[in-house]
């Protein structure tokens, strides 16, 4: 890949996106201002180079700015299930393996929160002073599995907005043990992926509603009741498409593979990333911190 | 990228092709007689098949990883077994297809990056009891573990990072079919222990698995096995 030509296309959307790729990574310092001054000259090409695609509208500065903003992710999702599980108007309805199943998520929540703080350590940002208000989120059962739906999405998309910010050599010393943070970042998005698929597998229940056509995964950009902006597209839209996205690497996969497949199935079987600035909007939207 | 690497990683000794011819042939045998699943285990000890070097053999160990999951869903919803529901058989139809996309998706990869696609494997599910819905489960179960776990590991090991997102925009789906897989054989399993370190330094996080577990897991189904030499390991 052509890097001058990379760093001019970032440019257009990130006037300093030299200063922060030279003292981000380090493979990237070596440029210095030699570098810069041939991405200005060079032309420009089209857009969908590998550093675009993956850094796009994000404005995370540095590592620890990207694990800030996961621990916020984190504690926004375990404050949601701890008073989900401590709201008297959820207990008649949030029981049985409902109620262990969040338990079991808000475990994983918690110990995500742990992990990060420690990962962290005196740059670990505080908790937002005032906690966070989810509103009428708990008034019932469903509306509850909706906005766990919601959150449980998001977190998956947000992980993968942020894996090409984070240097895949990146392995710091974290309680005594060596930790490569890319692997340990993709090791709670899985984790992710599996609590909404369980969300997602719980509305299908009676209790909630016998809503048989929610799936596991996430068909098209069907919201099923959450913000539609869960679903739709980041900023840049080239970069962070909508979820009902059928093209990767430049190919239409309903038409370009040799046969021809449904734009459901195309588009369930990749989940796309978001941006820091669209997550942080979404959340904002349905929670006040 | 380096682009050449050879699917071969040394011709078959005399010996061990017909070995391998023998077992093969004794595989299909089983698989055309719509057979018995607690049959023999076709065994080849020398792996012979690799996967190329750095990201292109990275895609291939992706390709075979969905070639597993295609050809495994496929024998099931060929023959299913007598207990399958008709949602269960829906549920791993849409998850069958995810799965061909992609597979063909890494095909197209791995050619625009103009490597060899090592698209010879054969494999064989002898080893498995897919004869009962409890069986199909807890093997769909085990292949999606695998698969979320091997892609986790794999992560860090791609030089380019256009590689490095569309494995994420994969991983999260394969880690939704296991959640569902293990919901459906035993409701709220989707993040067990089994996956998910449930205390420790290191709970909340899923199992990673570096790519030499991941092939001496997937070495077990196939008739001519995988060497991992070549790949990238940091």
């Amino acid at each position: 890949m052509n890097l001058f030509n990379i760093i001019s296309e970032l440019e257009k959307v990130d006037p300093e996106i030299m200063d922060r790729l030279s003292h981000r990574r380090s493979a990237l310092s070596a440029l210095g201002s030699l570098g810069k001054k041939m991405a200005l000259a060079a032309a420009p090409i089209a857009i969908g180079s590998a550093f675009n695609k993956v850094l796009g509208q994000n404005n995370l500065a540095d590592t620890t700015a990207v694990l800030n903003y996961a621990l916020l992710l984190e504690r926004l999702e375990y404050s949601f299930y701890d008073q989900a599980l401590k709201a008297a108007t959820l207990t008649p309805t949030l029981t049985g393996a409902a109620r262990t199943a969040i338990e079991t998520i808000r475990g994983h929540e918690q110990a995500h929160v742990n992990l990060l703080k420690t990962a962290l350590g005196a740059a670990a940002a505080p908790e937002p002073a005032n906690g966070f208000d989810f509103g009428g989120a708990f008034a019932t059962y469903p509306t509850f599995l909706t906005f766990a739906q919601a959150f449980e999405d998001t977190g998956v998309r947000a992980y993968k907005g942020q894996a090409g910010n984070i240097p895949r050599d990146f392995s710091p010393t974290v309680g005594g043990a060596t930790v490569n943070v890319l692997t340990v970042a993709l090791q709670i998005h899985s984790v992710e992926a599996r609590h909404a698929a369980h969300i997602r597998y719980m509305r299908r229940g009676a209790a909630a509603g016998a809503q048989a056509n929610i799936m596991p995964w996430i068909v098209g950009k069907e919201s099923n009741g959450a913000p539609a902006a869960v679903y739709g597209a980041g900023n840049p839209v080239a970069t962070f498409p909508a979820e009902d996205n059928i093209m990767q690497a430049t190919l239409t996969l309903t038409t370009g593979l040799g046969a021809t497949y449904s734009a459901e199935d195309v588009s369930a079987a990749f989940d796309e990333a978001l941006d820091n600035t669209t997550v942080t909007n979404i959340a904002k939207s349905v929670v006040t911190f | 990228m380096p682009n050449s690497f050879s699917a071969f990683d040394r011709p078959l000794r005399r010996r061990s092709f017909f070995r391998v011819a023998g077992a093969a042939a004794a595989a299909s045998t089983l698989l055309l007689s719509g057979c018995d699943d607690s049959g023999t285990t076709t065994s080849n000890p020398d792996p012979v098949l690799t996967l190329g070097s750095a990201d292109a053999g990275l895609l291939n160990y992706a390709y075979v990883l969905e070639q597993l999951e295609t050809a495994f869903y496929k024998r099931v919803l060929d023959t299913p077994p007598a207990d399958l529901s008709a949602e269960d058989k829906d549920l791993l139809t849409q998850i069958y297809q995810h799965e061909i996309v992609h597979r063909e998706f890494l095909l197209k990869a791995l050619q625009t990056a103009s490597a060899t696609p090592l698209n010879t494997v054969e494999f064989s599910f002898t080893s498995l009891t897919l004869t009962t819905r409890a069986g199909v489960l807890t093997a769909a179960r085990m292949f999606e573990d695998l698969v979320v776990a091997a892609y986790n590991g794999a992560a860090k090991l791609f030089a380019d990072a256009t590689y490095l997102l569309l494995l994420g925009k994969i991983v999260s789906v394969e880690a939704r079919h296991a959640a569902l897989l293990h919901d459906l054989l035993q409701p709220g399993s989707f993040a067990d222990a089994t996956v998910v370190d449930a205390s420790g330094a290191f709970a909340g996080l899923e199992r990673s698995l570096t790519v030499s577990e991941v092939i001496t897991e997937v070495n077990k189904f196939l008739v001519i096995k995988i060497s991992a030499a070549g790949l990238p390991t940091s």
